[in-house]
């Protein structure tokens, strides 16, 4: 663990990325070379590649840069249910979509819940009015 | 310049086949020895294309299995896995090979089997293609391949106006295509209207926009350049092979819609190859559902970005128009067995090229490109075929 890290923790690791996600908190990585965000861990930069990357808080509101929903679900879920990519400024992060009608590209959207799958947390995404 | 040759190819028909991987292959495998006129003693290494085995069919360890039922056992043997370009890394590979060489004859295929006969069922064939996705950041979604590019399409749909009627003509385009296929999954004449009516997967994909679970093998023989009139075969050159990858999540990709990967690949294909799209006389692309087919050409520089959508409403991309586009009928009509698709391009080019596609010949194709992507569009193989001057 590099000593000069900013970050709480060290390096951003799913365990803690699970754990944020399932209190309310959407955290990411910001490359301290070049300033890429990235909305979940990696160990290296997916832009320079340098390795000291320091958590940052996300934004938990952000419009929805792509949506699809899905009818034919893989075994386990139960559908239709709204996917989409969300774009939250700096970075994009892939969640559920909940809501009555669906929403369409451009669309607001806030941080509101998680779904989990195998125990494995996904974050849930709700229009904003 | 060429880098190899191809001197046979041979496929099994893509549909249900209730039969061991082994069987299956050993269809394609000798059809592509046949057509070579290569016997198992002349071939020095076999590579093998099979994605999903492990999962579908607990079997795994499938090169030296197959290898020791069609007679090939002791050989160099080796099984890869990228997703739906699982053959086409393995036909990069002995390219590589025959090319520095390390081996003058390989055997290249892939198999695999999707369907019903596995004793699958959609459900559980959805989650297992959903494995391709990230694990911790995509799977607990709910996304499903459909879905994936349905996200990529939608995004093209937004950016450029792509209508899902224009997807819908590359699903009439593609089953017209395979109508005159006899190894294709299906292929016989429909309208936009009836491809609109069939049930949404993932909208906007219709069930009609997506290619069908397929079981089938194909397999193509590769030798170096100085040996390729050494066969019977009537070879082809590969000029160009381009492999790329992008990131995983998708939502780490720069662009959705742009397909980086393609664009890198071919690139690279095309530089190796000496030759830009517009020297392109016939294109095998990656059409999983209707909107990569529409991503793939533009990632190739068939067509421009943003009018990729048209082409196939255009009449631009039937086996008779400007740039033909999956005379096979693509994975759409002819069917999407996972592992076997990659290599399966590569014997439908090897047809055109030789002018041995009898009713879904492009007239004067001399020049090839095959794309085959794996994933969310993370991995992408560009290959370049041409006749022999």
């Amino acid at each position: 663990m590099s000593g000069d890290r900013t970050s709480e923790s060290g390096p951003l690791a799913y365990a803690d990325w699970r754990d944020r996600l399932e209190d309310g908190e959407l955290v990411g990585l910001e490359c301290r070379s070049c300033g890429h965000v990235t909305a979940t861990p990696k160990r290296a930069c997916i832009d320079c590649g340098d390795r000291i990357l320091d958590t940052c808080s996300l934004p938990t509101t952000g419009t929805v840069h792509s949506e699809t929903t899905i009818t034919v679900p893989p075994v386990g879920f139960e559908g239709p249910y709204q996917v989409g990519v969300i774009d939250l400024g700096e970075t994009k992060l892939m969640g559920r979509i909940r809501g009555d009608e669906g929403v369409e590209i451009g669309a607001s959207v806030e941080f509101a819940d998680t779904v989990e799958l195998d125990g494995m947390p996904a974050p849930v995404f709700e229009p904003v009015e | 310049m060429t880098r190899a040759t191809i001197v046979g190819g041979g496929m099994t028909s893509f549909g249900p086949h209730d039969q061991p991987l082994e069987e299956l292959f050993a269809d394609a495998a000798f059809a592509s020895m046949d057509d070579a006129g290569i016997a198992g003693d002349e071939i020095d290494a076999f590579y093998l294309g099979n994605a999903l085995g492990g999962q579908t069919e607990s079997d795994t360890h499938l090169a030296p299995k197959l290898a020791t039922h069609i007679g090939l056992q002791g050989i160099p043997c080796q099984r890869f896995e990228d997703a739906c370009a699982t053959s086409s890394n393995a036909f990069k590979h002995a390219v590589q090979a025959v090319e520095s060489g390390v081996h003058d004859v390989a055997l290249v295929g892939g198999v695999e089997r999707c369907t019903p006969e596995t004793g699958l069922g959609t459900g559980e064939m959805t989650r297992i293609f959903a494995g391709a996705s990230h694990r911790q950041y995509e799977q607990p979604t709910g996304l499903t391949f459909p879905g994936v590019f349905a996200l990529l399409t939608k995004r093209h749909m937004h950016e450029y106006g792509t209508t899902e009627e224009q997807l819908a003509e590359v699903a009439v385009k593609n089953h017209h295509h395979g109508q005159f296929n006899p190894k294709a999954h299906f292929g016989r004449d429909t309208d936009v209207e009836a491809v609109l009516e069939t049930p949404i997967i993932a909208d906007p994909f219709h069930l009609m926009d997506c290619c069908p679970f397929s079981d089938g093998a194909s397999a193509v023989l590769v030798v170096s350049d100085d040996l390729a009139d050494s066969f019977t075969g009537e070879p082809v050159s590969v000029t160009g092979v381009g492999h790329r990858t992008d990131a995983v999540p998708l939502a780490d990709k720069a662009s959705l819609p742009e397909t980086r990967a393609a664009r890198d690949a071919a690139a690279e294909a095309y530089e190796q190859a000496g030759i830009t799209a517009d020297d392109v006389d016939v294109a095998e692309v990656h059409d999983c559902f209707t909107g990569a087919e529409v991503l793939a050409i533009e990632a190739l520089g068939l067509f421009e970005d943003g009018t990729g959508g048209r082409a196939a409403a255009d009449g631009e991309t039937y086996i008779d128009g400007e740039m033909p586009v999956n005379p096979s009928g693509g994975l759409k009509a002819k069917g999407h067995p996972i592992g076997a698709t990659g290599t399966a391009q590569l014997v439908e080019l090897t047809e055109q090229l030789r002018g041995d596609a009898a009713d879904r010949q492009v007239d004067d194709a001399r020049t090839a490109v095959a794309h085959n992507l794996g994933g969310d569009a993370a991995t992408t193989v560009v290959t370049v075929l041409e006749a022999r001057a």
